[in-house]
């Protein structure tokens, strides 16, 4: 790995690279919505810029929008930037482009691990209620919940949120096609069957079961473990999940890897309506399709 | 003939004209002077054309999904200055230290870091809309217009029963209550110091305009409603008429760029506020229900950056919450320091086991209270619950306790009333509204006072069938050697058929609908079922009634 590091230092912009344990990454997200004629007026949101802080800082990051609209940001509740944008003008097409160089790195680590007699107590329920109660896309059954007590078993806190964590990558295969962006965590449960988003899901739904603060990451993952600097490759929306045991822990349950280097974060909220990429309303022709491309680009 | 008051029955509760039977309240002296003569049938025949007079004008309410006239009674409900002083106070510090909250809320969140209220409480409300966070309004104001509703219990002291800091209604029967009353009783008028009610509508457009965003010599206000089917819909139009500005509908708006315009017959006209009465699910469909019709797209954005002013603001349901409600006394020391100048009711939180317990065990003898239910809907009041809804409601509160709040009743005080031609006392509540410019809250002297019909009735809301009263608000004596008011209270509202409906106007698809779709492949649907795509191109501009310009 530090050779490679070694070979992008000289080609990058930036005299210094990336601490050794961090990644460079460009990420060049593209959502394109084809009308089946022309779309008169439409309202956008566009949630496409990577968080700055924590393990990860943005050294840049664009929204640009085609037919060409001027752009409103703001930051929303959960934390997210939000590209807001309005239309007027007859168009038949809509291509949105999250342009971001960010570095990333793992979770720094150090905050002491509490017990559970620490989030059962009201201070706990109370600071992070709105993270322990299920929402209509985490919500569980009380069957699923007691399968996440048992693999809870005796552990403390960290340990049982890391065992839910494998338990439900060991137990949900991936498999795009067979769920869709409003399937509940209990619809692609029954299917053991679904993409990141479900499999987040459904973890957030157990840890919250156990009782820990839970939430929704989204964001970007490269595929690759031994990325080659300087090379395109066909990258992905991810989501992967937070949960509070005395600090914020991550972990990707679809992969079942720690987040780090790879995973670049877009936003965190209850579940996935809170931090969707991209939501909006239009008036006119209908929709005739909906493509996204991600590709991400290790450059240093 | 037999006095009017004779055999007046008093009960437990405070009566509001009579302490000991045929001796009026000081407030009532000049009333019952004028009334005696009159004796039943005069009377009687007043109300009558008194009813005639609201009938012809076409006040009314919907209820039970009907318009239904909404009965004024004849007899007057009076309230003393002093009194009223009260009133007054009360209300201003309250709503100052909602206003406060709501900025907390949706600001910094001082309020849970200082731990007065739990976070949780906020977060599981229902009108706690996240999409308000960090949107501040131009003038710092959110609750441009409030009633906090009252009652008056058994040792004669106001307490506040609940805010409403959304959309309350009822202050068009305030001004229409008062013009039909001058009327039909004018005698009454002239031997009586009445406050004022009839410039509600300019302090309100005073207020409004102050709200605008900053830099707008000369702000364009609208009073946005939701349409015809609306229940409120005669007080949305009566306001706009009265303040001289547009009364629209969703379709009316669009905002492009974050600046909101006007569809007019002239072409499209900036607009600064918006005095909404349309609920925050179906504002704006980027944010709320993207089903909705009744609203306009991009609206809140266009709060956000500053460009337009939406009142009242989104969100402020959160603080209106009955669950919150029990915290008001501790929000008024925490942001005002001062103590509470009108008590709540005695109420309980169902948020500990024990509590809850309590409460299942008496659920006869309480008053229990959906925390978000409004307008008298799911109240069950314990003493006259049948079993079988205590049953019901015993399964409710221990599935949902935080559903719920739990109040000793309160025997509401009683107002001499025409029932069938004899005076009887009936319970009484009293909504004050209140207007808060920015620099200044200000109570409209008087406000809505809502009787129940029904004998021994509780739930006074008009929602639920009720009445209402003339309230009047006494002037402090005139020191001596002061002249007399120049103007005689003589609030003439001339009622005209454009503020009512002749027939229907079809359902409009509004400038979004014939094909909303959400892009995140959200199948939409609309709410008022299928289109009446013929029906819709038929409505031109002149059918918008008052939206000719």
């Amino acid at each position: 790995m530090s050779p490679q590091q070694t070979q992008t230092q000289t080609g990058s912009a930036q005299p210094d690279g990336p601490a050794p344990s961090r990644w460079r990454l460009q990420v060049v997200h593209r959502s394109r919505f084809s009308y089946g004629g022309p779309v008169r007026s439409s309202y956008n949101e566009a949630r496409l810029t990577p968080e700055n802080g924590g393990r990860q800082t943005t050294l840049r990051s664009r929204v640009e929008i085609e037919p060409a609209a001027t752009a409103f940001t703001y930051r929303d509740y959960w934390g997210s930037t939000v590209t807001a944008f309005d239309l007027h003008t007859p168009h038949e097409e809509l291509v949105v482009t999250g342009t971001s160089i960010v570095e990333a790195g793992p979770e720094p680590v150090g905050h002491e691990h509490v017990g559970w007699e620490v989030l059962r107590g009201a201070e706990v329920r109370d600071q992070y209620g709105e993270l322990l109660v299920p929402t209509r896309l985490t919500n569980v059954d009380a069957e699923v919940g007691a399968q996440a007590r048992e693999v809870a078993g005796d552990l403390p806190p960290h340990e049982a949120a890391a065992a839910v964590c494998r338990f439900v990558n060991g137990h949900m295969e991936y498999l795009s096609g067979a769920t869709h962006v409003k399937t509940t965590a209990m619809q692609a449960w029954r299917h053991r069957k679904g993409v990141c988003q479900d499999i987040s899901h459904v973890t957030v739904g157990m840890l919250r079961a156990l009782g820990l603060p839970a939430r929704y990451v989204s964001g970007y993952l490269h595929p690759k473990r031994d990325a080659v600097v300087g090379q395109t490759v066909t990258g992905e929306s991810h989501a992967w999940v937070e949960w509070w045991d005395g600090g914020w822990c991550a972990f990707d349950p679809t992969n079942s890897v720690e987040v780090g280097t790879r995973h670049v974060t877009l936003g965190r909220g209850r579940d996935y309506g809170d931090v969707s990429p991209f939501r909006g309303i239009f008036s006119g022709a209908g929709s005739e399709g909906h493509t996204v491309s991600v590709e991400v680009t290790r450059l240093a | 003939m037999a006095d009017l008051f004779d055999g007046y029955p008093l009960g437990q509760q405070w009566d509001e004209m009579f302490g000991t039977p045929g001796q009026p309240r000081p407030a009532y002296a000049g009333l019952f002077t004028s009334l005696q003569p009159m004796a039943g049938e005069e009377l009687s025949a007043r109300a009558d054309l008194l009813s005639q007079t609201y009938r012809d004008a076409g006040v009314t309410f919907a209820h039970a999904g009907e318009e239904q006239p909404f009965p004024l009674d004849i007899v007057p409900r009076v309230i003393g200055a002093e009194e009223w002083d009260v009133i007054e106070r009360g209300v201003a510090q309250r709503v100052l230290a909602l206003e406060a909250f709501l900025a907390d809320v949706y600001g910094a969140g001082e309020v849970f870091a200082d731990r007065i209220v739990p976070r949780s409480v906020v977060t599981t409300s229902a009108h706690f809309h996240r999409q308000a966070h960090g949107l501040v309004p131009p003038n710092g104001v959110r609750v441009h217009v409030s009633g906090i509703d009252l009652v008056r219990d058994e040792a004669g002291d106001f307490r506040v029963l609940e805010d409403n800091l959304r959309s309350p209604s009822g202050v068009s029967y305030v001004i229409t209550n008062r013009a039909a009353m001058s009327q039909v009783l004018p005698e009454l008028f002239a031997d009586h110091r009445i406050q004022p009610v009839d410039d509600y509508p300019t302090r309100l457009l005073a207020a409004l305009k102050a709200s605008a965003p900053a830099n707008v010599a000369d702000p364009t206000v609208v009073v946005l409603t939701p349409g015809v089917y609306n229940s409120a819909y005669f007080e949305h139009a009566l306001l706009a008429r009265q303040m001289g500005v547009e009364l629209v509908e969703g379709r009316d708006l669009v905002s492009a760029g974050n600046q909101v315009s006007m569809r007019t017959t002239d072409g499209q006209r900036r607009v600064d506020v918006i005095y909404r009465r349309i609920d925050d699910e179906f504002l704006d469909p980027v944010h709320f229900r993207p089903d909705s019709v009744i609203g306009c797209a991009g609206l809140l954005n266009a709060a956000r950056a500053g460009r337009v002013t939406i009142a009242n603001a989104v969100g402020n349901g959160v603080a209106d919450d009955k669950l919150l409600y029990t915290w008001v006394p501790d929000l008024v020391r925490y942001y005002l320091n001062e103590e509470p100048v009108l008590a709540n009711a005695d109420t309980y939180r169902l948020d500990d086991a024990d509590t809850v317990q309590w409460v299942l065990e008496r659920l006869d003898q309480l008053v229990l209270k959906p925390v978000d239910g409004s307008g008298g809907k799911g109240i069950v009041i314990g003493p006259r619950a049948d079993e079988r809804t205590l049953t019901d409601l015993a399964v409710k509160v221990r599935a949902r306790p935080r559903d719920w709040i739990a109040q000793k009743p309160i025997g509401l005080s009683t107002c001499p009333t025409l029932i069938g031609g004899r005076i009887a006392p009936r319970h009484v509540d009293l909504r004050p509204f209140a207007i808060n410019d920015g620099s200044k809250v200000w109570v409209l002297p008087g406000g809505l006072t809502r009787v129940a019909l029904p004998e021994g009735e509780l739930v006074v809301n008009s929602s639920q069938g009720g009445g209402s009263k003339d309230t009047w608000v006494l002037s402090h004596p005139r020191p001596a050697g002061e002249p007399g008011p120049g103007r005689p209270e003589s609030t003439r509202i001339e009622f005209t058929a454009a503020d009512l409906p002749d027939e229907p106007p079809a359902q409009d698809p509004g400038p979004l609908n014939d094909t909303v779709v959400g892009q995140s492949q959200q199948q939409q649907q609309s709410r008022f079922g299928p289109l009446q795509g013929p029906a819709a191109s038929l409505r031109a501009v002149g059918g918008r009634g008052s939206f000719t310009c």
